[in-house]
């Protein structure tokens, strides 16, 4: 039973690491490689709200680092990736320098240690079918449902959202149709930042602030999308479900040690087979052929 | 008119002559510190040897042959704790400190076992002495000496090493055994070199012990241990020993407290040792055994030397001594000034007999080197050597429980345990 209950834990905190990264690629085409740090910067906005500047209320703290980490992405799209839009390797290497950036200097300028924490949103345990959960990751699936939920609906019923959907299915028809590129662009940016920054005020509670987490995010979120196929949003479920129960299993009957073996081996595999992922498009007509 | 040139004349004077008599007026001897400074081993070892220099600058210096010379202390960030950083970084670091900053001693790290054992010759090429007071854990490293001693005589450390810790936690785990029948342990480490060794040395040594014991192997970053941890409970495992060097082992604590498991946490766990842990786990780490490695990194009257270091130190910085690498960082300078006062030189071989004969009471205990090896002398006994710094997080604190002459308090079980 423990492997059913902490599979789907796992699975849901797989799933919220990488929607940002997913939902970006999906409107904007853009591989966001600084995810990771956009991730941690949230965490240590929120720890510098609630402990420096002022100790602002709980919630309070963790809304104004959603916002500004939310507004940091856009500002990056604004001043930086507007300039190489469409040059892939461009726009890796921006991301990736600007990640980077992000985390040495969150490094240098005193983010070290395990003293940097958030506190759990409520704190105890229950049990389960038997198996002992902390409240913190019985709210984070109830929030993964929650979150998935909400941006269905913003996609498909909301002038916004469905202008998203737009540029993501054919950014031409769109633009034809008075759809600003630009715009949406900003728009995914800060969005799909303000979910990393929703994911790491969810997810950081469990653990500590610290940069390493944001690299081990950024693989995973890489991980997942690989697998699920990039920009696809049913395929980012899909393969936080697989890699989330693969760990669990790899832990209760291998080793525990071999868990980030098990999410490498799966993007791998994925692309010696499907190369575009279980529900990407990108090469499927040169899959085909 | 003449009132005011008197006046000035004695403020000159006193500017003039300050230098010569509250400082030390000597040429500075440069202590050169090669440490991970973006870590705990690197930035409190760094802590303990600045407060030492200021100590001793303050009290006037080193007195070489007669002649009050002040230290200066130059660190360099080594890196090589950071996963992606190689040996050769720390090397190049270590060499800048002797040859760019004209380091006259190493102390400090490097603080990786690898990059420690790989400074070696570098050190026995340019006769420099160095103490290692952090980080490296590794038993080579005295044998190295001894194996090779007119290459690697320049090489000292003042801190344990594994083989010793695990003597330590032996001890510990054999009472526990008589005195309340444990006999089920269950082994966590991180997927690094230095805690797998760790941690199999445990097994053996337990299972040789009849303990029926298991380990698991975590890879770095891991933040969900709930399913070892259930595994745990489910063998009725008494005794959970840890070994992890990550941050986010914290997380590991707040699981076990939530899932209540009668079991009783120690090892060595570096998220465990710093002052901070306590509000970092919201309280969830209490119970939690740990190995400081040396005594004096948290409060303790093992010495009439250790609070007067523990309070300097919480003055100075304005927290406790924060963990491993902080009182053998402190003790070393106090080490190599009294060498140097005794060999009446800075010379490099002179230095070396004067440490192999040093007899020191310091914040430990009985500070003395073994003369093949150049290990410090480990004893239960601080009169009789060097002591560890095993501490249990109670009420917030940590209380030094073993060794028993320098204990503080007694090892105390979760409430969930009875």
């Amino acid at each position: 039973m423990e492997i059913i209950v902490y599979g789907t834990i796992n699975s849901v905190i797989l799933s919220l690491t990488a929607l940002g990264f997913t939902l970006v690629y999906s409107i904007a085409r853009m591989p966001n490689f600084a995810h990771g740090a956009l991730y941690i910067t949230t965490g240590y906005l929120a720890w510098l709200f609630m402990n420096k500047f002022g100790s602002l209320p709980y919630p309070l703290a963790l809304a104004l680092a959603i916002g500004i980490t939310a507004a940091i992405g856009a500002l990056i799209y604004r001043f930086i990736l507007i300039r190489i839009r469409g040059m892939e390797i461009s726009e890796i290497i921006a991301t990736y320098a600007i990640g980077l950036a992000i985390l040495e200097g969150l490094r240098w300028g005193g983010l070290r240690g395990m003293t940097f924490t958030l506190p759990p949103f409520i704190t105890g345990s229950m049990n389960i079918f038997g198996v002992s959960v902390d409240y913190q990751r019985l709210l984070i699936v109830v929030a993964g449902i929650g979150i998935f939920a909400t941006l269905y609906l913003f996609t498909h019923f909301n002038k916004v959202g469905l202008a998203l959907r737009g540029i993501a299915q054919d950014e031409r028809a769109a633009m034809m149709l008075g759809i600003d590129s630009d715009m949406t662009a900003i728009i995914s940016l800060a969005l799909g930042s303000g979910l990393a920054g929703l994911a790491a005020v969810m997810l950081l509670p469990l653990g500590n602030i610290i940069v390493e987490v944001g690299y081990n995010v950024l693989i995973f979120a890489i991980a997942v999308s690989v697998i699920g196929g990039l920009g696809s949003w049913g395929g980012t479920i899909l393969a936080s479900f697989i890699i989330g129960f693969a760990q669990i299993l790899t832990e209760a009957f291998l080793s525990s040690q071999y868990q980030m073996v098990v999410a490498l081996l799966a993007i791998i595999i994925t692309l010696l087979i499907k190369p575009s992922g279980i529900f990407g498009k990108q090469k499927e007509l040169e899959e085909r052929v | 008119m003449k009132n005011k040139l008197s006046h000035l004349l004695m403020v000159v004077l006193v500017v003039f002559c300050m230098p010569f008599t509250a400082f030390a007026q000597g040429k500075p001897i440069v202590i050169g510190a090669p440490l991970a400074t973006a870590f705990l081993y690197g930035w409190d070892a760094e802590r303990g040897i600045k407060l030492a220099v200021d100590e001793i600058n303050a009290a006037g210096g080193v007195n070489v042959a007669g002649q009050k010379r002040p230290f200066k202390v130059e660190v360099i960030d080594t890196r090589d704790l950071e996963p992606s950083v190689p040996v050769a970084d720390a090397l190049l670091a270590m060499e800048k400190l002797i040859l760019d900053k004209q380091a006259d001693f190493i102390i400090g790290g490097p603080v990786r076992s690898e990059a420690a054992l790989a400074a070696m010759p570098l050190l026995g090429k340019h006769k420099k002495v160095s103490i290692l007071t952090t980080g490296v854990l590794t038993p080579a490293y005295g044998k190295a000496v001894a194996e090779n001693y007119d290459k690697y005589k320049y090489c000292f450390r003042n801190t344990s090493h594994v083989p010793v810790m695990m003597g330590d936690f032996m001890a510990i785990l054999n009472d526990l055994q008589q005195k309340h029948g444990f006999n089920k342990a269950y082994i966590m480490v991180q997927d690094v070199a230095h805690a797998r060794a760790g941690g199999a040395y445990m097994q053996k040594a337990l299972a040789g012990k009849k303990w029926e014991v298991e380990m698991k192997i975590y890879p770095t970053g891991t933040t969900d241990y709930s399913v070892g941890l259930i595994d745990s409970g489910k063998k009725g495992t008494q005794v959970l020993f840890l070994w992890m060097d990550m941050p986010e082992s914290a997380a590991l604590l707040q699981q076990w407290s939530n899932m209540k498991l009668k079991s009783l946490p120690m090892g060595f766990m570096n998220a465990a040792e710093q002052p901070g842990f306590w509000k970092a786990t919201g309280g969830k780490g209490e119970f939690m055994i740990v190995n400081l490695v040396n005594g004096g990194n948290a409060p303790a009257n093992i010495t009439p030397w250790t609070m007067k270091f523990v309070n300097a130190y919480t003055k100075k910085w304005g927290l406790e001594p924060e963990g491993y690498g902080t009182s053998s960082s402190y003790m070393a300078v106090y080490q190599l000034k009294d060498a140097i006062e005794k060999a009446k030189t800075t010379d490099s071989d002179a230095v070396v007999t004067a440490l192999e004969n040093q007899d020191l009471m310091g914040v430990y205990g009985r500070m003395r080197f073994d003369k093949k090896t150049h290990q410090i002398i480990p004893s239960w006994d601080p009169k009789e050597g060097a002591v560890t710094g095993i501490i249990q997080w109670q009420a917030g604190k940590r209380v030094q429980v073993f060794p028993l002459k320098a204990a503080e308090g007694k090892i105390l079980f979760p409430p969930w345990m009875k």
